[in-house]
């Protein structure tokens, strides 16, 4: 990874930092709509937010101002109902019928209730303390006034006409003015209310407008910035595909044309009849046809990787034996890991249970394994592999492993992560000139995920590495082999 | 059969007694033992605010002749008669004044005149407007049924007696009663 983005860096983003490249390599590995996905969520939940809370305001605003209204609106009413208990009061004067009189004092005690009730209401409402002293003022007000009335209706009743008029004139004019004066202050200070709820507003509305402007812009500036990274994660992903494809043609070519060299050499070596003798013939012809089953397994690779690509390959799964596909696995690389002075020490663990996949596969997968073994095993020259149990106290989770270990030059740690990318080489293993085209670790990774299973690697540079294939154990009774044949199950 | 006619020929029967004489009616009906009904007896009502609770039958006589101007507490008495022709006032002007109409009218036109009436009643349609009237005026008084009483007015004692007592004398039909 470090060596590609170093790579990477240096070849197509020339003056960026490497940490935003290494960052957007990260993002390049996943898809451009998972991207806009997570770029629109955030973008609506960050929306949503905003425009709940500048509703939030909006309705808190709304409903003072809503209440100063109706609180005016209240006010306007006790003015009139405290006008209509005076009226009331005098329109009694106007007649000497002591049940028209009646009349008028029932109309005025009713308009004096629903002042008495419209003040406690305003007292109950009231949280400002110059709310609460202007209430309490007109209550007491009304109450003097009340007193004068009931008087003056009275002396009314009675037939007191000029008494009536002397009491309203030296109580009732004075105190109804302070009545009037009180509810008149309470209009004001309502009015003075509705003014600071509009200036609130006014001003809620102009911070819902700023907050509206920034999210805009902060979603211009989100998705111009996604938009960027978007396309720089998918140009630098283009980068690194076109060059791991010129380090795949590079290598293949190479891969092709070193074998070639040598059976074309051969070839005419004997042609021309430099190689007479029969010990010498056997040797070229030994060559030649090592060469050649090297190129015809260097073709079968890029094929076999291609079809796995193209998803063209159907895997046969039936129950197997671990110990059909070892000696599968060691007769085909026998010669190869004799040629190159290795010595293989397999062990398979007792009643060791089967195991359900494509024998073919399977034993491709753990050649491939095998074959890196022998590229990287370095001096040591000794491979192990071994199948055994891997039990748990979770029935589920056992299963069946086979490691191929080497003593050979490990793996750098950087490496690690992109050991199973197609075309993906080691830049060490490049310098130290060992051949390879990058194709078989994918292709065995993608043969255990075929059968169900896993590769998992431990390594360690200088010391070697242990691959582990994991692969699902097979239960009884799970698979009828007799009933359903020994084709069972074909898998793409 | 004999029994089914019998319940409306009783219920036919009882609703002629009560539109020919309904108190009677009621009170024989109901009350077999002489208690006193709500409706058939006067009760004296004055404002809440006044201090009096107990007059003498004579007192009272005084006071509805309107030969006596303010109670006690200084508050004028103002006298609250029920329109002619309605059965309380018929009842008051029996029990209390002992005059018939043209007496009543009499009296207080001479006395007014004269000086020695103070007091010059008003007259209400209605008992809920007397109970009205008495509510609003402090030193009124008048009267009314005593099922026409509520919390409004305040009732006092005749003689010591509520209208509810068995010895009280205002009633409507006080020889029907008996």
């Amino acid at each position: 990874m470090s060596s590609f983005a170093k790579h990477v860096v240096r070849g197509g983003a020339s003056g960026s930092l490497p940490l935003v490249d290494r960052f957007l390599y990260e993002v390049s590995r996943y898809s451009s709509t998972l991207l806009l996905l997570m770029v629109f969520s955030v973008e609506t939940g960050v929306v949503i937010f905003v425009i709940r809370d500048m509703r939030a305001a909006d309705n808190e605003v709304q409903r003072m101002y809503v209440g100063s209204v109706l609180g005016l609106r209240s006010i306007g009413g006790l003015q009139y109902d405290a006008q209509e208990t005076r009226r009331s009061t005098l329109y009694a004067l106007t007649t000497n019928d002591s049940n028209l009189q009646v009349e008028y004092a029932d109309q005025s005690r009713a308009a004096d209730r629903r002042v008495t009730d419209g003040i406690s209401d305003y007292l109950a409402h009231a949280r400002a303390p110059r709310e609460i002293d202007l209430g309490r003022r007109l209550q007491d007000d009304w109450h003097a006034y009340l007193k004068v009335r009931d008087e003056v209706l009275a002396s009314i009743l009675e037939g007191s006409n000029k008494e009536a008029v002397d009491y309203d004139l030296t109580g009732g004019v004075p105190s109804f003015d302070r009545v009037r004066q009180d509810l008149e202050e309470i209009k004001r200070l309502y009015d003075e209310q509705a003014s600071q709820r509009l200036a609130i507003v006014d001003a809620s509305s102009r911070r819902s407008t700023g907050r509206l402007v920034g999210v805009l812009c902060f979603t211009l500036l989100f998705a111009s910035v996604s938009i960027w990274v978007i396309q720089r994660s998918k140009m630098l992903s283009a980068l690194k595909l076109a060059k791991l494809q010129m380090d795949f043609v590079a290598s293949v070519s190479h891969e092709l044309r070193t074998p070639l060299a040598v059976i074309s050499a051969s070839a005419q070596n004997i042609a021309d009849g430099v190689v007479e003798e029969k010990e010498q013939l056997a040797k070229y012809g030994a060559v030649i046809r090592n060469h050649t089953r090297q190129l015809t397994e260097l073709v079968n690779q890029i094929l076999l990787f291609a079809s796995t690509r193209e998803g063209r390959i159907h895997y046969i799964l039936r129950p197997l034996k671990v110990e059909q596909i070892f000696e599968s696995v060691l007769r085909n690389t026998r010669e190869v890991v004799q040629e190159a002075g290795f010595t293989v020490e397999s062990s398979i663990e007792a009643g060791l249970p089967g195991i359900v996949g494509d024998a073919s596969a399977l034993s491709q997968c753990l050649q491939n394994l095998l074959g890196n073994a022998v590229k990287y095993g370095g001096s040591h020259r000794r491979i192990h592999l071994r199948a055994f149990l891997y039990k748990s106290d979770d029935p589920r989770a056992e299963e069946i492993r086979i490691s191929v270990e080497d003593r050979g030059i490990g793996i750098d740690s950087s490496d690690l992560p992109h050991i199973f990318e197609p075309f993906y080489r080691s830049p060490a293993v490049a310098a130290a000139q060992i051949h390879g085209t990058g194709l078989g670790l994918p292709l065995a990774k993608s043969i255990a995920q075929a059968m169900g299973g896993r590769i998992t690697v431990v390594s360690k540079i200088g010391v070697g590495s242990v691959f582990i294939l994991h692969l699902p154990v097979l239960k009884k009774g799970s698979w009828q082999t007799e009933a359903l044949g020994p084709d069972l199950l074909t898998r793409q | 059969m004999r029994r089914r006619l019998g319940v409306p020929i009783t219920a036919a029967l009882a609703v002629l007694l009560l539109d020919v004489c309904p108190h009677t009616a009621v009170h024989a009906a109901g009350d077999p033992q002489g208690a006193v009904q709500p409706d058939q007896t006067l009760a004296i009502v004055v404002n809440q605010s006044n201090p009096v609770a107990n007059l003498t039958l004579q007192e009272l006589r005084t006071v509805f002749l309107g030969e006596r101007s303010h109670w006690p507490n200084g508050r004028r008495i103002t006298l609250v008669m029920l329109e002619p022709g309605q059965p309380e006032r018929k009842a008051i002007l029996r029990e209390i004044y002992r005059m018939n109409e043209n007496d009543f009218s009499r009296h207080f036109l001479q006395g007014l005149f004269t000086g020695e009436v103070f007091v010059s009643p008003k007259t209400l349609a209605t008992p809920v407007g007397v109970r009205k009237f008495v509510f609003n005026v402090p030193g009124a008084i008048g009267y009314v049924r005593a099922s026409d009483v509520d919390e409004s007015v305040k009732v006092i004692r005749v003689d010591g007696h509520l209208p509810e007592d068995k010895d009280y004398g205002l009633r409507l039909q006080p020889h029907a009663v008996k």
